[in-house]
């Protein structure tokens, strides 16, 4: 009992430091960042981490803390993200478990699929509710996907590692 | 001993005597600048002394390099403290300079518009968002900052409203997020419309004016300010200046791009319009 909740505290201390890192260089330093407009999104890139290296629960436990985070960076008092990225890191999970070999090129995949996703979702409200042309909306999400997935080297590596321990 | 004495003691005497005489002349010859013995071991010792002397010299030198080597550093430490004290209230004077010249600004512009009340406030962070424009501010509900405030530069540019408030914090969407909507008057013509964020528009970090009537005559560079319909904004607040003009081909859907006045990427201390005529009487 006491050694299960020594294991539950280790996962505390290293997942709530290593989502704070990517939260805060996606809210507080590449905002200010940007090329060609557009600045990266690294918290999914988490999400797909622990769902490639630890399953569908790790997914979409990580994938609701993700969102509540992007939610808060995103300067939105919706649910939106916390909603998406935590049923995105579960289904993801189920695919990685099932179908993909844990590696860098399925990490990869994972990660562009899950950025796409993530575009879309964050262009939504602004078709349907706003009426925005969507060809320059497909645009930044195009641009977007691509400098976040500059990102998918360094937090592999940091999300493997996290995933070894928890 | 005493037979030596007894016997000798007339000869000591006499050359004790010759001794103290020639010891006398000897100072008076030098002016009482040394005696005859020093003057005699003046050419044997003189080099010697002068080598301990400088050796001497040498010696203490070194002493003193080392002793005064930590007195130096020291002084050296203080001095580069001294130095970091004064650089640091530089920067703070800097700073105080800059809020005194944002605070003249903004009395200049305040004396015109008495009607308004402002609390100036920092920008803390942007939104990472790539498709909205709006950031978060330092002081919420506590500082009397309430939803749908109006938020501009010192010089009372208007950079954007506040949408979501908590006790110590604010969000600010900028005018030229796409949900944005104002109602604006060209300054000069005095046509009326409506300022609204364009997405296509936002990445160039300008907005449009729609809704405009044909028989509104806008030329570029002509200044749009807010009309104060709607109750929202106060009026007159400047939103910025007519970049072109796009015509449609029915002639309904004209729009005016607009430059906004401020730098809204680059804002750092923004000023909340807290109070207004408008919401006073709206109270009352």
């Amino acid at each position: 009992m006491g050694r299960q909740r020594n294991r539950v505290l280790l996962k505390i201390i290293i997942v709530v430091p290593y989502m704070l890192v990517l939260y805060i260089f996606q809210s507080m330093v590449f905002p200010y960042l940007k090329i060609s407009g557009v600045a990266p999104l690294l918290l999914p890139l988490a999400v797909a981490g622990a769902a490639l290296f630890n399953g569908r629960a790790a997914g979409g436990v990580i994938g609701i803390f993700a969102g509540i985070l992007c939610d808060l960076s995103f300067n939105q008092s919706t649910i939106v993200f916390t909603i998406f990225l935590a049923v995105a890191g579960v289904l993801l999970g189920a695919i990685c478990d099932s179908v993909l070999v844990k590696g860098f090129p399925s990490y990869l995949l994972c990660c562009t699929c899950l950025l796409i996703l993530c575009g879309f979702v964050q262009m939504f409200p602004l078709v349907f509710l706003h009426g925005v042309s969507i060809l320059p909306l497909i645009g930044v999400v195009f641009r977007q996907t691509i400098y976040s997935v500059f990102f998918t080297i360094p937090i592999y590596y940091m999300a493997r590692f996290v995933s070894r321990i928890i | 001993m005493k037979d030596f004495i007894t016997k000798k003691g007339i000869y000591i005497a006499i050359a004790a005597v010759v001794i103290a005489i020639i010891a006398a002349v000897s100072v008076a010859i030098s002016g009482g600048r040394g005696d005859l013995a020093s003057m005699l071991s003046q050419p044997f010792f003189r080099p010697l002394r002068s080598a301990v002397t400088a050796l001497v010299d040498s010696l203490e030198s070194i002493y003193n390099y080392m002793y005064s080597y930590d007195e130096m550093e020291a002084e050296n430490q203080e001095l580069r403290n001294r130095v970091a004290q004064l650089e640091e209230e530089y920067r703070e004077y800097t700073q105080m300079s800059q809020e005194v010249d944002r605070l003249r600004e903004l009395l200049g512009f305040s004396e015109t518009r008495e009607e308004l009340k402002f609390t100036p406030v920092s920008v803390i962070s942007w939104t990472a968002s790539n498709f909205a424009s709006s950031f978060t501010i330092s002081r919420g509900s506590n500082a009397g900052i309430e939803l749908y405030d109006a938020v501009v530069t010192s010089t009372g540019y208007l950079v954007g409203q506040v949408t979501g408030v908590t006790a110590s914090s604010a969000t600010v969407t900028t005018i030229l997020d796409t949900t944005m909507s104002i109602g604006a008057r060209v300054y000069e013509s005095g046509g009326t419309g409506v300022a609204q964020g364009d997405f296509q528009l936002f990445l160039d970090s300008k907005l449009k004016m729609s809704y405009l009537s044909e028989d509104d005559e806008i030329i570029i560079g002509d200044t749009v300010v807010t009309s104060g319909e709607g109750g929202l904004f106060p009026s007159d607040l400047v939103i910025g200046y007519v970049d072109s003009l796009v015509a449609s081909s029915s002639g309904l859907d004209d729009y005016a791009i607009i430059r906004p006045a401020a730098d809204i990427n680059g804002v750092t201390d923004v000023y909340v319009v807290t109070e207004t005529a408008i919401s006073g009487s709206e109270v009352q």
